[in-house]
């Protein structure tokens, strides 16, 4: 996926974009959760970091379309990038607080 | 006629997708009855689905809608992330045929 680039796709194709690496990236988060519950620490572990990889490749698409505005370049406005960007908005959200949470528990030994 | 189910959390994004589906169905002149719903609908519409396909933000909730969907006998799966991130309808249906195996 990575090797996209992103001048040859559509305002609608980039806003899939955002979305698919954002959701990939909330399911990881849910499922580093649920390996940690099983007693997987290791695995909970790889998908977190798993996880920020996603949102970063989310972020990186986000931070170059906030920098095209920037310098002159009108970004289509679409409710399909509000939607986008509230899902990676929420993701991040969900990221640093799962992350505070296994933390705890590993503190706690629990 | 088949009949295909996208779900993702809002059912947002996967309308559009089977927008560019329909288009491709009419192209290639075939028939399909394809619509999408939200996370929570999911489990309720499978009912009436031959095969269910699910957003990447909800692909961890794929045991739990197999269960479901086992049921009825259907078959669920992530959409192909080449698919879904660029958004492409053509190769989303034929995953779906893929799975009814068609």
């Amino acid at each position: 996926m990575e090797n996209i680039d992103l001048e040859t796709l559509t305002a609608e194709q980039i806003n899939f974009m955002l979305i698919l690496h954002s959701g990939n990236a909330r399911s990881k988060i849910i499922q580093a959760l649920r390996a940690y519950r099983e007693g997987n620490v290791e695995e909970s572990d790889n998908l977190l970091v798993q996880a920020e990889e996603d949102l970063k490749a989310s972020h990186e698409i986000h931070f170059k379309m906030v920098q095209k505005e920037a310098s002159g370049e009108k970004v289509e406005f679409a409710l399909l990038l509000m939607h986008a960007e509230d899902h990676l908005m929420s993701t991040l959200t969900m990221k640093e607080l799962v992350r505070e949470l296994l933390d705890i528990f590993k503190q706690k030994n629990l | 006629m088949k009949r295909i189910l996208l779900a993702c959390s809002a059912g947002m994004s996967t309308s559009l997708l089977v927008t560019k589906m329909e288009q491709h169905v009419a192209t290639i002149n075939a028939e399909a009855k394809i619509w999408a719903v939200g996370q929570d609908q999911a489990k309720k519409e499978m009912a009436n689905a031959d095969v269910v396909l699910i957003g990447p933000q909800m692909s961890f909730l794929k045991g739990e809608l197999q269960k479901e969907a086992n049921k009825y006998g259907i078959k669920v799966d992530v959409i192909d992330m080449m698919a879904y991130g660029l958004a492409d309808g053509k190769k989303a249906y034929e995953q779906a045929i893929k799975l009814m195996g068609e």
